[in-house]
């Protein structure tokens, strides 16, 4: 006995082209959406651009101060100091006796 | 990731800060940097034995069995009494009297010392150094609900032994909500801050004897610390050369077998007591000491020995005399 059923399957050649055009739509609504800036793939993040987009260039900065005591203003001596700010430690830490 | 970089002289070594990014409602780590800075020379002016008018030497005049003393001061004399119990008195802040009879009565910052490798030819056999059998520190006590300091009069105290290492945790404490910090006190060593546990600072260690880096530390937190002849070291009066590193039992110079040790601890002020005490025992009694942290020996003839977790961590070979060690903690 055969099942009726099975002559009613859609043939090789209707299944490949369904798949093709449904392939191409999704495609194409992909493609709309991102052209539009609604990339789908950042709809779950809870981060929003509120404004423009600002371009920052990072500059290595770097500032020397000599701090010179001046005299009578502390009881304490000190000495001369050197201060800088910078992105990454220039100098190493170095242990020894002292 | 920005930090600030103070780099002065005080406490007769130099003084180096690094501040990273200040948390909410604090100071900008610039103006952290300059509070810091006052207050190493409020340190060293209160705790100098060099300084005729510091409290500390107040004490050691003061003919008085129960003498006052700041809340600074006492905190100096039981960080050293916690050091000396720590080493089992090898550490010993009260041989005051005997570091001055070796000649050691005043600040030798900046002055060139004596030669080591000729200090080392002309120095006698070499043995650990023991613990002073009469225990003078432990008479030393401080009252705080009194705010005295307790000792026989005559007795005197020296902070020299862990008041760098002081100096650097008792910062390291007013930085705690910097992102990152190194509190460097002529290379007793304090780090802190969350994001330096995940972006740990590389410390060089110095070699004793050719001035060269010869490892390289990655430490997130907690202290180290270096203890060496290769400075303090000068002709005695009786033309022997001597150091400032003593042998609590004979009030002598120690010549141990070792010129240098490296100790990493919690703190700096622990770090530099178990530097000390290395260094102080000798090869075999410092590898124990060091076991348990890690840490560097240097031996007399310049071989580099790296101890417990050091000796275990990855080594990753550099160009020319350098080793980077696996981060520690």
């Amino acid at each position: 006995m055969t099942d009726p059923r099975r002559g009613r399957r859609p043939g090789p050649g209707a299944v490949l082209w369904g798949s093709i055009a449904l392939f191409a739509a999704l495609f194409a609504l992909l493609t709309y959406q991102l052209s539009i800036g609604a990339d789908p793939s950042l709809s779950g993040s809870t981060a929003s651009v509120t404004g423009p987009v600002q371009v920052r260039k990072v500059i290595k900065r770097r500032i020397v101060t000599t701090i010179v005591p001046t005299p009578g203003a502390n009881s304490v001596s000190t000495g001369p100091a050197t201060s800088s700010s910078y992105g990454a430690s220039a100098e190493p830490v170095t242990t020894s006796a002292s | 990731m920005s930090e600030h970089d103070l780099t002065f002289d005080a406490m007769g070594s130099h003084v180096r800060l690094l501040i990273g990014e200040p948390g909410p409602e604090m100071a900008p780590a610039s103006e952290a940097a300059e509070r810091a800075r006052r207050f190493i020379f409020e340190f060293d002016a209160a705790l100098s034995r060099f300084k005729l008018d510091s409290e500390l030497c107040a004490l050691n005049e003061d003919p008085r069995e129960r003498v006052p003393a700041s809340p600074l001061l006492r905190r100096a004399v039981k960080a050293g009494l916690a050091a000396a119990d720590r080493s089992g008195g090898l550490v010993d802040p009260t041989l005051l009297r005997e570091i001055e009879g070796a000649g050691y009565v005043s600040s030798r910052a900046g002055m060139s010392g004596a030669s080591l490798e000729e200090a080392l030819a002309g120095a006698p056999p070499r043995k650990p150094a023991r613990p002073d059998p009469e225990q003078g520190w432990r008479r030393f006590e401080v009252d705080d609900d009194a705010g005295e300091v307790v000792r026989p009069p005559g007795l005197g105290f020296d902070t020299g032994g862990t008041g760098k290492g002081l100096a650097a945790d008792l910062l390291a404490a007013s930085l705690r909500g910097y992102s990152r910090f190194i509190v460097d006190c002529g290379g007793d060593i304090r780090i802190g801050g969350a994001d330096a546990l995940v972006h740990p600072y590389e410390v060089f260690v110095e070699h004793p004897m050719t001035g060269e880096r010869a490892h390289v530390v990655r430490l997130g937190s907690g202290g180290v610390a270096t203890s060496g002849l290769n400075v303090r070291l000068w002709h005695g009066a009786d033309g022997r050369f001597a150091h400032h590193l003593l042998d609590p039992a004979s009030g002598e110079p120690a010549w141990t077998g070792l010129v240098g040790a490296t100790a990493l601890a919690d703190t700096a002020v622990e770090a530099e007591t178990l530097s000390k005490a290395a260094l102080l025992s000798g090869p075999e009694g410092g590898r124990e000491l060091l076991a348990e942290r890690g840490g560097f020996l240097v031996h007399d003839n310049g071989r580099v020995e790296l101890v417990g977790t050091l000796a275990a961590a990855p080594r990753i070979r550099l160009p020319g005399n350098l080793s980077l060690e696996g981060a520690q903690r």
